[in-house]
């Protein structure tokens, strides 16, 4: 076994003791999980240790969030494991406590400026709304992406006492707004190339929640599709629905195959990595409509339902795919980056970038 | 995922990236000398032997073949570079294909030794070109109803009877290899009764009859076989075994980069007109087909990695086969919500040309090597539902 099926076995251990619920206002999301997450120190994972994390690789943090995304889980671990932990770690900033959720926004509107507190440098107070905060109201600490006098600014501030909008995406996960006003926050300035980093690492984060809750829909179908029985036969048995299961697998197997190979790139500190993080989200992005409505159609009714569980990953892919940039941002980004070297470059940086 | 669709991520090969920059360097000289022109789905129509010959002389050919077959000894990761290099470049690479890509590792996998060293060297270098006899005027997806029959003679030589279609580059090939019953249909066992015979397309008895296709090109031929004698040690592998023998070659014949390049000169096309208008939906569009690309690279990586570690996954080289030729399809779609732009094989645009091309071969595309339909029933089976 390799380290990664070990972690995957004891995040399935877990998920055992918390089904999937619907998420509401008054249950925006799954403390119990996250605690004992947190207890068994994989919220920390793929974070050094010296800087309070605990330690491990990429490919450890990110088995963690196929497994917590397959299982609906309601917890701000992609948030903090692959975005908002890294970033503050490589900014050089101190690491709020791992067992505390952290999460991570682009801040358009968000101003940085720079302060002197008695505190030394890397002082911020920030000030503007932050719209669309993943488990805003729920987070702990938010580290966001600021506009700064000198540039762009990693901002990371504790939002504990501020309240957040109760809007939420369409699986009822928290999406609200924060305002922020002269908030005090320790940060650091970003080079551009720092900015499209962390921006393709967000996507990348999503790419690996859709690639693995794609994979449980297709599981649950196939298995739905083997136990339903009409006409006298399981659905699987009729052509009409092999060749609907057989179009999911393939739009599976595609955003896997590639997801992976950007997981690779960005361990591999590779340049392309931002233009393989765009691919991996508009791809998994396109799967989402194929793999959700043919899910919806092979399952009927029952599926339509909130008693059924199908609605925790297809809500969530609805709303996954766009996210952390839509489809239509990142095609765009995906194709100027391949023009870069004019019209002749586009396929050397195909072969290139993954 | 069922384990049987999932392979392994592919390792990186600094050798697949070294003989790469080798045959960029070649095609932008062969472009540049005017010695080919670039089109669309060439591993079918650009039949160019002086051109293989080239491929063949620079080792590109049988490149992972035992050397003394006239091979190279690379790995598969390094021929997935150059055939992926030549057929985004739309060089013509039609004569040769079939050969190179499943021929010879059948030859290698079932044939004799006399056959091997007879053979192999001659496709390595270049000079020896091969069909496909499986399809048959009344057989199509079901392809153990084939009739096409060889029986023993007094010198215990094969006498062969029947016909074969869409045998592709038949007028410009040597040899096929013939899928034929050499006993009489069992409707119990309706696989068993096949065999596979090496036939020099030269022999008398033999006729080719060119079927043209929606362009008015001629690729495809009716092969008939009129009383022909075929020497009695050219059986390939064993009698009766032919429908293991042909379904053995389909992870050669279905995964590789032609299931999802053969229009990708009209993409490139198109990357020219998005760069010249940077219309900001057409750069989307670009984007969207990029990402479908570069996960269908991914998918048949893995299998030219799967290949090099001694594997035959059929499944996910259907997988491959179904996902990427509806992409090649797409493409066409995609790129004229955006452009407006008249396909005409006598546009003044290139752009017009190349869509006009890849639109009168489309409906190849899903057709080839396996209809769609087939290979998810093959898919299928892989999730377990057959």
């Amino acid at each position: 076994m390799s380290d990664q099926d070990l972690v995957v076995e004891t995040v399935r251990d877990i998920l055992t003791g918390f089904e999937p619920f619907v998420l509401t206002a008054e249950r925006r999301w799954d403390p119990g999980l996250w605690s004992a997450l947190a207890e068994a120190g994989l919220t920390g994972v793929g974070l050094p240790e010296e800087s309070g994390g605990s330690g491990g690789e990429l490919a450890d943090a990110v088995a963690i969030v196929r497994t917590l995304a397959a299982g609906a889980g309601a917890v701000p671990v992609a948030e903090q494991l692959l975005v908002a932990g890294p970033a503050v770690v490589a900014a050089d900033l101190d690491l709020p406590p791992v067992d505390e959720p952290l999460t991570f926004a682009l801040g358009p509107a968000v101003t940085a400026h720079a302060s002197d507190d008695g505190d030394g440098p890397g002082r911020f107070t920030l000030s503007g709304t932050v719209t669309d905060v993943a488990w805003g109201g729920v987070a702990r600490h938010l580290v966001v992406l600021a506009a700064g006098a000198a540039g762009p600014v990693l901002g990371l501030v504790d939002v504990s006492g501020i309240q957040a909008t109760s809007a939420s995406n369409l699986a009822g996960e928290p999406r609200g707004s924060l305002v922020l006003d002269d908030v005090p926050a320790s940060g650091a300035l970003l080079t551009s190339a720092q900015v499209e980093g962390l921006k393709a690492r967000y996507a990348l984060a999503r790419s690996v929640q859709l690639a693995a809750a794609l994979e449980q829909v297709l599981a649950w179908t196939v298995q739905y599709a083997g136990e339903r029985q009409q006409f006298g036969r399981p659905l699987g048995k009729f052509q009409a629905i092999q060749m609907e299961l057989a179009e999911m697998a393939g739009e599976v197997t595609a955003v896997t195959a590639l997801t992976d190979a950007a997981v690779q790139s960005l361990e591999h500190g590779d340049p392309g990595f931002p233009l393989a993080a765009a691919a991996a989200k508009v791809r998994a992005g396109a799967a989402v409509e194929v793999v959700a409505r043919l899910a919806h159609q092979v399952h009927g009714a029952i599926g339509f339902t909130q008693e059924h569980k199908l609605h925790h990953l297809t809500r969530r892919l609805w709303s996954w795919r766009d996210e952390a940039g839509s489809d239509l941002a990142w095609s765009r980004v995906l194709a100027a980056g391949l023009l870069a070297d004019g019209p002749d470059g586009v396929w050397p940086a195909l072969t290139r970038i993954v | 995922m069922s384990s049987s669709l999932t392979l392994a991520p592919a390792p990186r090969s600094e050798a697949a990236e070294a003989v790469r920059a080798e045959v960029r360097e070649f095609l932008a000289a062969e472009l540049a000398a005017g010695s080919f022109e670039t089109h669309v789905d060439t591993w079918l129509s650009g039949v160019d032997p002086d051109f293989s010959k080239k491929l063949g002389d620079r080792g590109w050919l049988g490149m992972t073949w035992p050397k003394q077959y006239g091979g190279h000894e690379r790995s598969a990761m390094e021929r997935y570079a150059v055939t992926e290099e030549l057929l985004a470049a739309g060089a013509p690479v039609a004569a040769h294909w079939i050969a190179d890509r499943q021929s010879g590792p059948n030859l290698l996998t079932y044939g004799t030794e006399k056959q091997r060293q007879e053979i192999l060297p001659r496709i390595a270098a270049g000079e020896c070109f091969f069909v496909i006899g499986m399809s048959e005027p009344d057989s199509g997806s079901d392809l153990a109803s084939i009739r096409t029959k060889a029986t023993r003679n007094g010198d215990d030589d094969w006498v062969v009877n029947g016909a074969k279609v869409w045998t592709s580059n038949a007028h410009a090939s040597h040899y096929g290899i013939v899928l034929v019953r050499t006993a009489p249909l069992d409707t119990s066992n309706r696989h068993a009764g096949m065999s596979q015979l090496l036939i020099d397309l030269s022999l008398p008895g033999i006729t080719v009859n060119p079927i043209r296709i929606l362009d008015g090109g001629h690729h495809f031929n009716e092969v008939v076989f009129e009383d022909v004698v075929v020497p009695g040690d050219m059986l390939l592998g064993e009698e009766g075994n032919g429908w293991h023998q042909v379904t053995a070659e389909l992870a050669f014949e279905r995964s590789g980069p032609e299931r999802f390049l053969s229009t990708y000169p009209l993409v490139a096309e198109f990357a020219r007109r998005v760069a010249d208008s940077g219309d900001p939906a057409a750069l989307a569009t670009l984007g969207r087909l990029s990402a479908r690309l570069l996960a269908l690279r991914q998918m048949s990586l893995r299998i030219a990695a799967a290949l090099d570690r001694g594997e035959l996954p059929n499944i996910p080289a259907a997988l491959v086969k179904d996902v990427g030729t509806t992409f090649e399809g797409d493409v066409i779609e995609e790129i004229r919500r955006v452009v407006d732009v008249t396909p005409s094989l006598d546009s003044p645009d290139a752009l017009g040309r190349a869509l006009a091309e890849a639109q009168l071969h489309q409906p190849g595309f899903t057709l080839r090597g396996g209809t769609n339909e087939i290979l998810k029933g093959i898919v299928a089976r892989g999730l377990g539902l057959r």
